[in-house]
């Protein structure tokens, strides 16, 4: 059985963490999915089969952080092979990856490197694209980076170089609300501007997390460590989103600093509010 | 221009910590050193595989404390980058790196306690598997039973250590610390997930024989005979009757008469 896209219902979720596991196996929160790192239940164990139980009942979203879909190692046969038989396990409603690198010369840099935006880099990353769509069968969702840097030779603004491969591959994307927010304040960049860049038919769920504010070399850098509640001007930048895109899945991530699970269920409650009432603005325009 | 791959090997080493003076010729520095900005992504890198190592091996970080912890990870980070996805299967070899490592000469025992913890987690991640009853023998002639070859848990790990690792392991749970006498001698253990939880616990001599060369792959015959060598009044009988009944064997096949190699 596979769920359509539609029953991930635009409910508001919760990327589900390892010490949070326990208490939402006891009790079953309320949301709308729930969304889990597939590298963390690669091999077995408990933690999958509780995975596995809790899928039963809700619908799961599988969020990438490895496939490294912009390296030139190529994509990792191994990796993917294990990602496919957890897709196929599990049936995930959503499955998504980053634009980003982070596997080079054989060593995994465990982060979400940024790519520069050149003709090269997205024939490099579409083609991957399509060899993980090709593998599992079904479309993915790309999440926009979260920037600290940008390259000098970058020729495509990363909204275009984001709609290019939603046009080449037939991928969605994931619109990581807090990460246009970072990437924006630190490369200078307007964050509506971006958002007018993304193409509304691609988009297939939001991302919403906190970040920190720290100084580097003597200048304020946001870092995107999803250690706190989603800031204010995110939860606008949210607001802006779903006029412009409409409802879509959102999930409340929290990775860093993690809080009880109660705290994270007030985030994704309030992400509800927030789009409940954009729908009201909206005179339910989007509902139909 | 530089193409991606040249690019992409220039970052990955700066992320590694080597010196790349070629930074600022693909970076921007927008008002800071291109290095700066990078740094954000080394910081990040280092700190997220020194807290995956942390968390694998949480009572080798509490014996030699967390700044000596960190001062090791950071050097056995710098020895050994990833080369796997999965952040719960990095640091496979900590152990060794470990035994060799000159700050830790003096805590002999560390290695030991550092492949205690290394089990336990490939045992946490390890696939769960129905376990064989003794039915599934009944078409098994007696004649046959020598070049029987097992497959055991797939969660289940051997470890022995001249050190008594259990004790210093659970010594250090919250509620159970306590001193332990290294002078006690060492332990045979057996590693495995029971339910939602991982469990171990000792073995005698020749119990722990039998079982290691049955998850080796070894025959019946062949792990019996390492077993009886140790204790010629071992009883084979009861050791098969206690693995079946402990849930250890989840499949069998039976070796070629010749090779006593599995068919």
């Amino acid at each position: 059985m596979t769920i359509p896209v539609t029953e991930a219902s635009c409910k508001a979720g919760i990327g589900l963490r390892g010490p949070h596991l326990a208490a939402v196996v006891a009790s079953p929160p309320a949301v709308g999915f729930l969304e889990a790192h597939p590298e963390n239940y690669m091999g077995g164990g408990p933690a999958l089969s509780a995975l596995e139980r809790l899928r039963r009942d809700r619908p799961l979203s599988l969020h990438g952080v490895g496939l490294s879909l912009g390296g030139t190692d190529g994509i990792d046969a191994v990796h993917l092979s294990r990602l496919a038989a957890l897709v196929e396990r599990l049936e995930p409603v959503l499955v998504s990856e980053h634009l980003s690198w982070s596997i080079v010369e054989g060593v995994y840099l465990n982060d979400l490197l940024p790519l520069p935006y050149t003709e090269e880099a997205l024939d490099v990353t579409a083609r991957h694209i399509d060899q993980v769509q090709a593998r599992l069968g079904r479309s993915i969702l790309v999440e926009n980076p979260s920037s600290y840097l940008r390259y000098r030779h970058s020729t495509i603004e990363e909204p275009a170089f984001l709609a290019e491969l939603a046009r080449r591959t037939g991928c969605g994307l994931l619109c990581d609300i807090n990460n246009i927010h970072v990437s924006g304040r630190n490369l200078g960049f307007d964050a509506l501007a971006y958002l007018a860049g993304l193409p509304a038919a691609a988009i297939g769920e939001f991302h919403l997390a906190g970040h920190s504010v720290n100084q580097v070399d003597g200048q304020e850098i946001l870092i995107d460590d999803h250690g706190s509640a989603v800031a204010e001007p995110v939860w606008a930048l949210y607001r802006a989103a779903l006029t412009r895109f409409g409802p879509r899945p959102t999930l409340v991530e929290w990775d860093s600093r993690l809080p009880d699970l109660s705290v994270l269920l007030s985030e994704a409650a309030k992400a509800d509010a927030v789009m409940a009432a954009n729908l009201t603005e909206a005179g339910n325009d989007w509902a139909a | 221009m530089t193409g991606l791959r040249e690019l992409q090997a220039v970052v990955g080493r700066a992320v590694l910590g080597h010196d790349e003076p070629s930074l600022g010729d693909v970076i921007h520095g927008d008002g800071m050193a291109s290095a700066a900005r990078l740094q954000i992504y080394r910081h990040h890198y280092e700190s997220s595989l020194a807290e995956a190592l942390k968390a694998i091996y949480p009572v080798v970080c509490r014996l030699v404390d967390e700044r000596f912890f960190a001062f090791a990870a950071h050097e056995y980070i710098k020895a050994s980058p990833p080369r796997r996805v999965c952040l719960h299967e990095y640091g496979a070899d900590f152990a060794e790196f470990l035994a060799s490592f000159p700050p830790c000469r003096e805590h002999v025992y560390l290695p030991d306690v550092a492949r205690l913890e290394q089990q336990i987690n490939v045992s946490l991640h390890s696939p769960a598997e129905e376990a064989l009853g003794t039915e599934a023998f009944l078409d098994v002639a007696l004649g046959d039973y020598p070049r029987l070859v097992f497959r055991l848990l797939p969660s289940l790990r051997y470890l022995e250590s001249p050190w008594p690792v259990d004790r210093i392991w659970l010594g250090q749970q919250e509620g159970r610390e306590g001193a332990v006498d290294l002078g006690e001698g060492g332990c045979r253990l057996e590693i495995r997930q029971r339910g939602e939880e991982i469990v171990f616990c000792r073995l005698d001599d020749r119990q722990f024989i039998l079982r290691r060369a049955l998850l080796a792959g070894e025959t019946l015959e062949s792990a019996a005979a390492a077993a009886l060598a140790t204790d010629p009044m071992f009883d084979l009988a009861m050791a098969l009757r206690r693995l079946l009944a402990e849930g250890l064997v989840v499949g069998f096949s039976l070796a070629s008469p010749s090779s006593r190699n599995p068919v």
